[in-house]
């Protein structure tokens, strides 16, 4: 399933015959930084795809070209079988950007009308659509007070109807969930988990592109460097669970060396006078981690079992925290 | 496409009042301000003229004829010597002394056609430094008694009426003498400058906004974009020319000419200024720097175009310069429709040729614009 990026014929693995959105070697440059160097990806009908990355990464970057805001310097942009930037492009595509985009003096209703006659909606179709979307991101209550009046969050939730209100076939959504209350972010998170459509969500909370997407390519710097389902990613690049012991005081020395002896253990450190243990399955050797030390008479003050996350998987792959 | 762009940006400005404020409040606030000062001079001042040398018949006809006001009393004065001892007491405001021995047929035209000459031969008009309005009402006497003495001296085809060839009894141009009528179209002319510029700056406010962004995402062609938003400063514009119209007409009883003469200037005038406003404030990178352009271009134009301060009081290089500004054609139209009265055909020149500065700006405007919204 996973694979390491770069190699094209894994990526057709991957993929169905037509992806809603292909893109292919993608680069763009402002002045002299790459911004975005050689990103290819693509999303299947339906699939919710994550773009994970730390700050400065290039997700706003590749997403303005997918959108037809930027125009990529190098590389091919396919969204539902029509060039990237076009107008029939433009149109299948659900643009939601990483800051609010809408008008605070016109109500949430006057702004969707709007938005919607961009998409050529009209009429009573409009209507309906707008009832319908409003409802859909919980704010079907608020629809004729103006934007400006606002909380945060639903300044956000009411920015995701604008790009939902046409039924695009791809929902690009760019940090949806950045400085938004935990209300609204379940909000949010809960509305793109039942569209059904094609989604491509940009994120550095590690924790939602785990939940939410179906496949994740952690890009960094300018470069997608891993891509596949997070339990492959995990598998691959997070390396083992962590068993962490508290031991007040004790010789660690001794203890660190009758772990060492235990089966399925790969590895024993001292970590500020505690020690940490590396295994295939924290769990399962959890019990004779605790009689070796009860042997030694050491007294643990603390055991936690950490399974390796996405976190991981770009600390190894990077060396980096994905948040600083 | 361009409709919805354009009419959304017309309700965001309905709703966004500091632009509210730019385009109708404060023109509307000048055009009534103005509208007080001047009508109120010409009701509540009470000017005397003095004449002499002129029979009572003559005098009636010459009143008529040079449509003074209500408050200006004319008065028969026995000689020149004492309209010139009344002015110079303060019991006249001014004077005109008729030497019909002096009188050429050929002489009769000058007060006519330039009111600001006091010394023509067979007049003296007798003015004292103070008394502006004096001057100008015995200037405008003078101007009436010799449009009557030269309808009665040509064939009657030629001047059916004394009144038709004292038509102007203030001018443009002379003496700083200014009214209402002048003022009102021109400061309409000022804010056409400052609505449009403030029309861009809430493009680039869209900008930063991002909402610019977000509009580009959707399935339309940036000139869709552009015209829409061009569209609307046009129609901002219109509608501000056409309500600073309708009040100073309505309200304070200004005379801007021929409806249809007017109609054509206010498209004339809003076309080239928009493009004007919309090219120089396109050159800006930020909302602050449109703003400051606006403001200072906009005033720079008015002074050179002669907006603010009639050309005419000006040295003729300022004339000449007022023709390099729409502000300036703007003017020479709008003068000749409200201070000539001339008919909505005199000013066809004037509206081709904002027209054409119209569409040499409007096109440099377009591609400027183009490039904001262009990905
Ligand atoms: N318009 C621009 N002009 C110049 N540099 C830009 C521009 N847009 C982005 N960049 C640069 O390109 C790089 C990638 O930026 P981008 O906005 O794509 O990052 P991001 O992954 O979206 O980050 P964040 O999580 O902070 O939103 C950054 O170094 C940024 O400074
Ligand atoms: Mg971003």
């Amino acid at each position: 399933m996973q694979q390491a990026v770069g190699g094209s014929e894994a990526v057709v693995t991957t993929l169905g015959p037509s992806p809603m959105l292909r893109c292919e070697g993608l680069r763009k440059r402002y002045g002299d930084r790459l911004a975005v160097d050689g990103v290819t990806f693509s999303i299947a009908e339906g699939e919710c795809y994550g773009l994970l990355g730390p700050n400065g990464a290039g997700k706003t970057t590749t997403i303005s070209m997918l959108c037809g805001l930027a125009v990529p310097d190098e590389g091919d942009i396919t969204v539902d079988g029509f060039e990237g930037g076009t107008l029939e492009a433009k149109a299948a595509v659900g643009y939601v950007p990483q800051d609010l985009a809408l008008y605070p003096d016109l109500s949430a209703v006057e702004n969707l009308t709007f938005f919607g006659q961009l998409y050529r909606l009209s009429g009573k179709e409009l209507q309906t659509r707008i009832g319908e979307t409003l409802e859909l991101v919980g704010l079907a209550d608020r629809g004729k007070d103006r934007i400006g009046t606002y909380s945060g969050g639903m300044k956000r939730r009411a920015n995701m109807a604008a790009g939902l209100l046409h039924r695009p076939k791809l929902l690009v959504l760019d940090e949806p969930t950045v400085g938004v209350d935990p209300q609204s972010r379940n909000a949010i998170l809960e509305t793109v988990g039942k569209l059904g459509i094609a989604v491509l969500y940009t994120t550095h909370y590690m924790e939602e592109a785990f939940k939410l997407c179906d496949r994740i390519g952690i890009i960094d710097d300018g470069h997608l460097i891993a891509e596949g389902t997070a339990d492959a990613l995990i598998g691959d690049h997070g390396g083992r669970d962590k068993v962490h012991l508290s031991c007040d005081g004790a010789d660690l020395d001794e203890l660190a060396a009758a772990c060492r002896e235990l089966e399925n253990i790969h590895d024993v450190h001292e970590v500020d006078g505690n020690l940490e243990l590396s295994t295939d399955h924290g769990p399962a050797v959890l019990s004779a981690v605790v009689a070796v030390a009860t042997r030694h008479g050491v007294d643990l003050t603390g055991v936690e079992v950490r399974s390796p996350n996405l976190e991981d998987v770009f600390l190894s792959l990077t060396g980096k925290e994905l948040r600083d | 496409m361009i409709r919805v762009i354009a009419l959304n940006e017309l309700r965001r400005r309905l709703r966004d009042r500091s632009v509210l404020i730019g385009c109708l409040a404060a023109p509307l606030l000048m055009a009534a301000v103005l509208g007080i000062s001047f009508a109120g001079a010409a009701s509540t001042v009470a000017v005397r003229v003095g004449v002499s040398g002129a029979s009572p018949a003559l005098m009636a006809a010459a009143e008529q004829a040079s449509q003074l006001p209500h408050g200006v009393t004319v008065v028969a004065m026995p000689s020149q010597a004492a309209v010139k001892a009344a002015v110079a007491g303060g019991t006249l405001d001014g004077g005109v002394a008729v030497l019909p021995g002096q009188m050429q047929l050929s002489s009769l035209l000058v007060p006519i056609v330039d009111p600001g000459a006091s010394h023509t031969p067979g007049f003296d008009v007798v003015t004292r430094g103070t008394s502006q309005l004096g001057q100008e009402y015995a200037e405008s006497m003078a101007a009436g008694i010799s449009s009557v003495l030269y309808a009665d001296k040509v064939p009657h085809h030629v001047t059916a009426h004394p009144a038709t060839v004292a038509i102007t009894t203030q001018s443009v141009g002379h003496g700083g003498k200014v009214n209402l009528n002048f003022f009102a179209p021109n400061i309409a002319v000022v804010f056409l400058f400052i609505g449009s510029g403030l029309g861009m700056r809430s493009l680039l406010m869209e900008r930063s906004a991002g909402t610019l962004a977000r509009i580009t995402a959707a399935p339309l062609r940036p000139t869709q974009i552009v015209l829409g938003k061009l569209l609307a400063i046009f129609v901002t514009g219109l509608v501000t020319i056409f309500v600073i119209w309708a009040v100073t007409t309505f309200a304070f009883g200004a005379n801007w000419g021929d409806p249809l003469g007017v109609l054509l200037m206010c498209v004339g005038a809003t076309v080239a200024m928009c493009g004007i406003g919309v090219f120089l404030t396109s050159l800006a990178k930020t909302e602050q720097q449109a703003f400051g352009i606006t403001m200072l271009v906009g005033l720079f134009l008015a002074l050179l175009g002669g907006n603010l301060l009639p050309s005419g009081s000006l040295p003729d290089v300022f004339q000449v310069l007022a023709l390099g500004t729409p502000n300036g054609w703007a003017l020479v139209g709008f003068g000749r429709l409200d201070q000539l009265g001339e008919p909505a055909s005199s000013v066809i020149g004037p509206f081709f040729v904002l027209l054409a500065i119209a569409l040499v700006t409007g096109g440099l405007a377009l591609t400027r614009v183009r490039k904001m919204v262009e990905p």
